[in-house]
């Protein structure tokens, strides 16, 4: 038997999709077809749009579902009713949270399959399918050695990758708890599917902050870096060999310039502050010194010319004040 | 236990129309959409060196200060933040307050300044820009506006070149780089710094704005967007919102030595407070700035957190020391309405009572 109102929400949510794919197509319009313009790299501002798109299309998937079903329609058992909202297929934040611990490791991965594209060009081996310290020898044993070196910072760059995506993962339900416990919270009430999505980010947030700020997420998060630099340090090397064997300049090289540039406009700057302006004062200091000198010389040789008595007559006598104390003098300057 | 949560269908059913309705309009209004400029307050270029600029703004009147105001920003994001749009421009309030209003315009590196360190930029770039504005006016020392990094920047710029500034203002600058709250200092610690930059060179923008974004991951990817939606619709807070975007994502690279450095000896080190900083082989001592000093910092900022900056009290050698709380964000603090009221007015008094 038909059901008009489930006939309804089901059409509008095709009209709905359909709308939506338009929204998404709009942004995603590639340029206009230029048969002598090379094929067009992926730009770096897409993943960006990818995944604001993909949280509001998530926001939406699930406003859609939690009309249909779980928000609007009494449960006995609302927590169990929370956790299909927001813990089942239809949950938009996998996007969110995803964009979170995904997007490092989806960008690294991508290069690293360019990286491999272009080592296999050049004639470098491919990898060995399991890392590990086997011994090579022959005529390529540095090269086998740098591969396995390669292939072993990958497996552990992409092991601190999953232990930071449980993390992640960790959050995303510590946060579906913080929700629970808010929603229990009396006098509690949601009358909207924004209302109760806002609170969901608020709980989410705390609890992602939570683990963010405690020392094993330091530790995982360090790693993260830790192992993925390392790893692109020695594609980098590998690189820089390719390109030393077609006679490319190499990074090192290019960076070692820079750097003794950088030092020779250090140099030139601190031989210019010793320069005609500092020599000028320091000049003024020694005539001043050398008038001072001279005065005191004149004075001596004066000194020395004129007779002893007329000295003795000239010589002030010195008496002493009995000196007045007094609160005024007696205490100490202040501070301005 | 009753449920909390009592959606009425025919509400929810309208909220998604809504939405669906707003997301609709939104196509129209961002095919229309220009890329939104900043406030372009009226400016002079008054030295230049390298991708460096020093701005001199021009007010409609005379500025009434005598000393002119130096504003140091951080190396991270633009400067633009200071004058983003006409009526939330803090270099605007300034002017007409009566400042003399001079910022440094950091340019973007490239791979040539891959080996820009500390010392290059606090004793080098800035020194020199401070030198410029002083000869322009004749003075012996100017007054510093430090924000967020360039506030510490100031910080250690004061303690090594003291006669050369008149007054000191810090903005959410962080001191103590320690505080329990503070997620980015927490993560640097576990990073080997050294081989980060070794590998990378200059940090590209793209990678620091990834990070900034995951200190609150839903709120600034996802929940900011869904907000987005409900403007759509309205040209003029689109347009401030498209703005505000482009000012998060239009950023600079980071000079790798620079960012090695401040990485090691501030976030990780704590140097600062510690005493055991050195620029170019010189000792940063806070207790040397015996200058007037005004602290300003955001009670909800995330990026520094305000016990961070609170620290420079107990470190700053002066005993004229002003704290000045205000209620907002890292970024409201320059753009909300309440910072527009607030914040110029609040420099330009404490300036103005110390000559």
């Amino acid at each position: 038997m038909a059901d008009p109102a489930n006939d309804f929400i089901r059409d509008y949510q095709a009209l709905a999709q359909q709308s939506w794919d338009a929204w998404t197509r709009q942004f995603q319009q590639p340029p206009a077809a230029n048969p002598f313009a090379p094929a067009p790299a992926p730009a770096a501002g897409n993943d960006t749009l990818e995944r604001t798109l993909a949280g509001l299309k998530g926001y939406f998937d699930w406003m859609q579902a939690a009309a249909g079903g779980g928000a609007t329609q009494p449960a006995p058992d609302w927590r169990q009713q929370l956790q299909q909202m927001f813990g089942g297929a239809s949950q938009p934040f996998t996007q969110a949270f995803g964009g979170i611990d995904s997007a490092g490791a989806e960008g690294f991965a991508r290069q690293w399959q360019s990286w491999l594209q272009a080592a296999r060009h050049s004639g470098f081996a491919d990898l060995a399918g399991a890392p590990g310290a086997t011994p090579a020898f022959g005529l390529n044993r540095e090269q086998q050695m740098q591969q396995q070196t390669l292939s072993t910072a990958l497996v552990a760059s992409m092991q601190a990758i999953t232990r930071y995506q449980e993390l992640i993962q960790r959050a995303n339900m510590q946060g579906m708890q913080r929700l629970q416990h808010k929603l229990a919270e009396p006098g509690r009430q949601i009358d909207s599917l924004k209302a109760l999505y806002d609170l969901w980010v608020d709980a989410s947030e705390e609890a992602y902050a939570e683990i963010a700020l405690s020392d094993e997420f330091r530790d995982v998060y360090g790693e993260m870096v830790n192992t993925q630099m390392r790893a692109r340090q020695l594609q980098q090397q590998q690189t820089e060999q390719i390109c030393q064997q077609l006679g490319v300049p190499t990074r090192s090289e290019v960076s070692s310039l820079g750097e003794r540039l950088q030092a020779l406009r250090r140099e030139f700057r601190a031989s210019q502050a010793g320069g005609p302006a500092d020599h000028a004062d320091e000049i003024m200091a020694l005539r001043r010194e050398l008038a001072a000198l001279k005065r005191q010389l004149a004075g001596t040789q004066a000194a020395a010319l004129e007779p002893k008595g007329a000295v003795a007559k000239k010589t002030p006598k010195v008496t002493r004040k009995p000196v007045a104390t007094s609160k005024s003098s007696a205490s100490p300057r202040k501070r301005k | 236990m009753q449920t909390p949560v009592h959606i009425d269908p025919t509400r929810a059913l309208g909220d998604i129309t809504t939405f669906q309705r707003k997301l609709a309009a939104g196509m129209a209004s961002l095919r229309n959409m220009r890329e939104p400029e900043y406030a372009n307050t009226p400016r002079e270029l008054v030295y230049s060196e390298d991708k460096l600029k020093v701005w001199h703004f021009t007010g409609h009147g005379k500025a009434t200060s005598k000393t002119p105001l130096l504003i140091v920003y951080a190396l991270v994001n633009t400067v633009w933040m200071t004058d983003l749009q006409a009526d939330r421009s803090m270099v605007r309030n300034l002017l007409e307050q009566g400042e003399d209003v001079y910022l440094i315009d950091w340019g973007y590196p490239d791979g040539a300044d891959r080996w820009l360190t500390l010392d290059d930029y606090i004793n080098g770039y800035l020194d020199r820009c401070v030198d410029a504005v002083r000869r322009r006016h004749d003075l012996d020392a100017i007054n510093l506006l430090g924000i967020c990094q360039g506030g510490a920047f100031s910080l250690c710029y004061t303690a090594l070149h003291a006669d050369k500034v008149k007054n000191l203002i810090t903005m959410v600058t962080p001191v103590d780089f320690h505080t329990p709250d503070n997620m980015l200092s927490h993560w640097c610690r576990g990073m080997d710094v050294d081989l980060f930059v070794d590998t990378m060179g200059n940090i590209p923008a793209g990678l620091m704005n990834y990070v900034y974004l995951t200190l609150k991951p839903l709120r600034l990817n996802q929940q900011k967007y869904i907000g987005m939606v409900d403007i759509l619709d309205n040209p003029a807070e689109l347009e401030n919102f498209l703005r505000m975007e482009r000012w998060i994502f239009d950023s600079p690279d980071q000079a790798g030595e620079a960012f090695r450095q401040f990485i090691k000896d501030f976030y990780q080190d704590n140097k600062l407070v510690k005493g055991t900083l050195e620029i170019g082989g010189r000792s940063v001592d806070l207790g040397m700035i015996t200058q007037p000093v005004l602290n300003i910092f955001a009670e909800q900022d995330h990026l520094v957190p305000p016990d961070a900056s609170r620290a420079l009290g107990k470190h700053v050698g002066t005993t004229d020391y002003t704290q000045l709380a205000f209620k907002g964000g890292h970024i409201g603090i320059y753009v909300s309405g309440r910072a527009q009221r607030e914040v110029p007015p609040a420099i330009h008094q404490w300036l103005r009572q110390r000559g």
